[in-house]
């Protein structure tokens, strides 16, 4: 069992996604960073799942912290692995490994900082966090009250409990991820995008423009979308009337709402691009300009307020390549011990 | 406008959108839906989850199981295997609404803008009780369930009585649960407290989403709208809605669900004895769609 002594900003139970709401309107929750998240059971020993739904199983479900601020206390012998954004993070006072697999005894504490570098920590531990799953996933969906622990972020004296486990965790704990593979969340983030159902609304230049910008994230973002300040784009004149009838002027205004699954960008009026994130809505009702690719979903997630971003075109095949890429990153051979 | 071929477009490398058109039609929707049956009864492999709406099918699929092209192909055969629709199955549900309600003043007043409800009359050149009679005069037909959990999509099966306004230029941080409120010609319902861009005219004392399934109405899932289901609004007091609330919140409510199957050949042939709207034939509309 796990102990919450301090909540921190925000930190919910998340797994890899509950799939098949999107005609419910039920987003997908689940880790923001994706990638963290399945390294970090990967270490502990947790059964492998796959990308953000794409898979039945969404595999254990972690600890994800936004920003820092955690303190918890275990009350069993665990194995645990930290992962993603570096927090500063101590055990029993002592600095405590990231990346790695390591044994938290019974009364001992983790504490989280504050994010360093990155923006959100993932903590998984052998067995997976307890909580009875909702419509197949164990992830919080805080907005809508449901999933992960009583449907809401943690708070100081829950008591999570652990899933069973069948290893024996003494012998996986000092497992690690190949150092190489350690991602650096600082600097400007280079964040690949699809071209959008919407991007031929835009003018020429203002589809270069966002591409060219270095835009950075508004401090209003989070897991349902990540907002990005900079210049206002524009978009082609000649708007039909019947749909200025339907929806007013505003050429950003799309007469209804198409599907905007996790990663879409849209770009209200023209002013700063929403990537949708793994809580947004369903469906959108503004020009969608591209679609962040599935890998790089984990890039958006750490991204600290503030920070610089920029988007790079790719195509559909490199999209597809790239998390080809990612899926051979995330498995044993690049686990030493 | 209605397109000759549904157009498929990339989200990014997992999903899809199939658009077959850039307006608001419930016929091109009842394509949509059975699109999605003939979909979900036989998902080509690969396929995560389907998401219709109004004039688009979204897919969300695993581009490790199987390509985009092999998608592609297996969904073009599925649009002409879908065809024409003649019949669909549609739940028939009776809406209580609050019109013109202090919880959508209180969040224009928080947003700095005008009392939707004025807008939104304002707009459409109509007084705030012609808005309500107007709203209350004819079925809406739920094209697509999305936005927020439990959140629908709905329009005038009318269309002399369809009308609506704009979103807001930038979305709300917050809306109280269970909100009415027209984004363009759509009216739906906000189920939860979530940010927002729609024009709020109305609150209804009923669950559109249930996360812990305590009504009957609820068994099968938290969420009350299915895409395909006729809403009928009744325009209610602010002592009834106080009742109505009050039976909800006690599990008592009936929300009286009627299954029945709906005719879309004998609609579609009234509505186009009705005449196509001029504005759907603009001359001027040069978008390319490309």
């Amino acid at each position: 069992m796990i102990e919450i002594l301090r909540e921190g900003l925000h930190t919910t139970v998340q797994d890899m996604g509950r799939r098949g709401g999107q005609s419910l309107g039920i987003p997908p929750s689940g880790a923001q960073d994706g990638f963290a998240l399945r390294i970090a059971n990967l270490l502990v020993g947790n059964s492998g799942s796959g990308p953000l739904i794409l898979r039945d199983d969404p595999g254990a479900a972690g600890l994800e912290i936004t920003m820092g601020g955690l303190e918890l206390r275990a009350r069993t012998n665990m194995l645990v692995a930290l992962t993603g954004a570096d927090m500063g993070a101590s055990c029993n006072s002592e600095p405590a490994p990231l990346w790695s697999a390591f044994l938290l005894r019974v009364g001992q504490t983790l504490g989280f900082g504050w994010a360093k570098s990155g923006a959100r920590s993932y903590v998984a531990v052998n067995g997976g966090i307890d909580v009875p799953t909702y419509l197949g996933s164990r992830a919080t969906h805080v907005s809508g009250r449901f999933g992960g622990f009583q449907g809401r972020a943690l708070k100081e004296g829950d008591h999570l409990h652990i899933g069973p486990t069948n290893s024996d965790i003494q012998s996986l704990a000092g497992r690690h991820l190949r150092p190489e593979l350690i991602p650096d969340y600082d600097g400007l983030r280079k964040v690949r995008v699809v071209r959008g159902p919407e991007a031929h609304l835009f003018t020429r230049e203002s589809e270069a423009t966002f591409y060219d910008t270095e835009w950075q994230l508004n401090p209003k973002s989070n897991r349902t979308g990540m907002r990005f300040i900079g210049p206002q784009l524009s978009f082609c004149p000649g708007r039909p009337k019947y749909l200025i009838k339907e929806a007013g002027e505003d050429p950003s205004n799309l007469v209804i709402d198409p599907g905007a699954p996790v990663g879409t960008i849209q770009v209200p009026s023209g002013i700063e691009p929403i990537v949708h994130c793994v809580d947004a809505p369903s469906i959108g009702g503004y020009a969608r300009i591209g679609t962040v690719i599935s890998t790089d979903m984990s890039t958006i997630g750490q991204l600290q307020p503030l920070q610089y971003a920029s988007f790079v075109p790719v195509d559909h095949d490199q999209a597809v390549a790239a998390l080809k890429h990612q899926e051979s990153l995330i498995d044993e051979s690049n686990i030493l011990h | 406008m209605i397109y000759d071929q549904p157009i498929f477009r990339t989200m990014g490398d997992t999903a899809l959108n199939i658009e077959f058109g850039d307006e608001t039609s419930i016929v091109l929707n009842f394509r949509i839906l059975m699109l999605d049956r003939v979909i979900r009864e036989n998902p080509p492999l690969g396929l995560v989850e389907t998401n219709p709406q109004v004039r688009t099918l979204g897919v969300v699929y695993d581009p490790l199981a199987t390509t985009l092209y092999k998608m592609i192909a297996a969904l073009t055969e599925m649009v002409d295997e879908a065809g024409e629709v003649t019949e669909l199955p549609s739940r028939k549900l009776i809406i209580p609404a609050y019109y013109d309600d202090p919880w959508s003043r209180e969040c224009a007043e928080a947003f700095g803008v005008q009392n939707n409800m004025e807008y939104i009359a304002e707009f459409n050149d109509m007084t705030v009780p012609e808005v309500i009679e107007t709203h209350t005069a004819c079925d809406y037909w739920v094209t697509g369930v999305g936005f927020v959990p439990g959140a629908f999509m709905s329009y005038a099966m009318d269309p002399r009585l369809r009308f609506g306004a704009p979103l807001y230029p930038t979305p709300r941080s917050w809306t109280h649960s269970r909100l009415l409120n027209f984004g363009g010609t759509t009216s739906t319902i906000y189920p939860i407290r979530v940010p927002g861009g729609g024009q709020l005219f109305g609150r209804t004392p009923i669950n559109i989403f249930d996360p812990l399934q305590n009504n009957a109405v609820f068994a099968d899932s938290p969420v009350l709208a299915k895409a395909g289901d006729r809403h009928r609004y009744r325009s209610i007091s602010r002592e009834e809605y106080g009742e109505i609330r009050a039976e909800v919140k006690a599990g008592r409510y009936d929300y009286k669900v009627e299954e029945e199957s709906f005719d879309c050949s004998s609609y579609a042939a009234w509505l186009k004895s009705l005449g196509e709207p001029p504005e759907l034939r603009d001359p001027d509309a040069t978008w390319s769609l490309a």
